[in-house]
């Protein structure tokens, strides 16, 4: 297996242009404007989101689909999952994509960012779903559960209804990651370990500087700080400590 | 046959918001700095170019043969807030394409170049 494709080994038409996450935050305060966190009652700002939520389900898409192919030996059950996955994931594209023409924008009209990419290189399975399907797509119920919010003030039924209708989705990629986590670390305490411990990794990525945190700590919630949807994690089948745990790991993170 | 997925054909939410044109200005100082490379008017290029970026620039100009190239094509154009990437193509009788891309940003009114870098033989501004 090859380790750690670079995300330009991606297949995207020319025109698109990839940057690192790092370098777009940059370029945002080069023109003063404050890191990841634009106003989302812009119109601009919704479109911009958007795109980047499709280029987040593309590799998605292409993230569940390597992992089929890295892992022939997993059972057939999870192969059947990630195959599944795939599918949802090409859907989530197309809807997204739907979104970005709906706002009046095109693919390839904004920067794709590394970001996810680079959270789905792990060797092990346990640890690829760990990371993939609980940190990633536990992130996608955050950010998803607060753009339906979004819609709802807008007064915009179509993102509302289309990112519910996602978010759905979502909520079995997560059940189906914490369901093979714990099957392929059976009797493995140390396998389970590192795999939670990867996904820690994802999920301190995405709190980076306070830009995620418990809806209890937002003191003015104007939608510029993601924050923990705990109904859908609940959902999700994640645990009231799990739950717990990434609270105090993005208080931690916003205090640093 | 039925209808199995043609773009065109699919029902649904129409665009609500207008398309979102890239300026006038910032096209133009593409325009300007494309025709410089190609003429190999470095003056030109560097009177577009920042001290921080000038390295950079340069290099891709210097990349350049003066006059083998006579035509230009912008394959690729991305945002980030209001600064433009731009990738693009020069193409010559005799010569191999060379593709490079750019960033564009304003600062008073005057479009001038954040970065540059050659592409040239890679995939991206990420890897080769």
């Amino acid at each position: 297996m090859e380790k750690c494709i670079p995300v330009d080994r991606l297949a995207r038409p020319d025109n698109w242009v990839v940057l690192r996450s790092r370098q777009v935050r940059e370029i945002r305060e080069e023109q003063g404007l404050e890191g990841g966190r634009p106003m989302p009652f812009d119109e601009e700002t919704l479109r911009s989101r958007l795109h980047g939520i499709y280029t987040g389900e593309l590799q998605a898409m292409e993230a569940a689909g390597r992992t089929l192919f890295d892992f022939p030996d997993a059972p057939w059950e999870f192969q059947l999952d990630m195959a599944r996955q795939v599918w949802d994931e090409a859907r989530h594209s197309e809807i997204f994509q739907r979104l970005v023409e709906y706002m009046g924008g095109h693919p390839g009209d904004y920067v794709e960012t590394e970001i996810l990419w680079r959270c789905t290189q792990a060797m092990d399975p346990a640890a690829r779903v760990a990371g993939i399907n609980r940190g990633l797509e536990g992130l996608a119920c955050d950010v998803f559960d607060q753009l339906i919010r979004i819609a709802q003030r807008n007064g915009d039924e179509v993102i509302e209804r289309s990112v519910d209708y996602v978010l759905a989705d979502e909520i079995t990629h997560v059940r189906m990651g914490s369901k093979w986590m714990r099957k392929l670390t059976e009797g493995d305490p140390e396998r389970l370990a590192k795999a939670q411990a990867f996904q820690d990794m994802v999920d301190e990525v995405f709190n980076f500087r306070g830009g995620r945190l418990a809806q209890e700590d937002i003191e003015n919630d104007d939608g510029q700080v993601v924050s923990i949807a705990k109904e859908a994690r609940m959902l999700a089948g994640f645990t009231e400590e799990e739950i717990q745990r990434l609270i105090n790991s993005a208080r931690k993170s916003a205090a640093y | 046959m039925p209808d199995l997925g043609e773009r065109g054909h699919v029902m649904g939410p129409q665009p609500i918001a207008a398309i979102v044109q890239p300026p006038a200005e910032m096209l133009a100082a593409a325009e300007q700095l494309l025709n410089a490379l190609m003429r190999g008017d470095h003056a030109s290029v560097e009177a577009m170019t920042p001290a921080h970026v000038r390295d950079e620039m340069m290099a891709v100009a210097k990349a350049i043969p003066p006059n083998k190239y006579d035509k230009f094509e912008l394959i690729g154009r991305a945002r980030v807030a209001k600064h433009y990437f731009l990738k693009a193509q020069l193409t010559g009788r005799n010569a191999e394409p060379f593709k490079f891309q750019f960033r564009l940003g304003a600062t008073d009114g005057k479009w001038t170049v954040r970065e540059a870098l050659n592409l040239t033989g890679r995939r991206s501004a990420w890897s080769r």
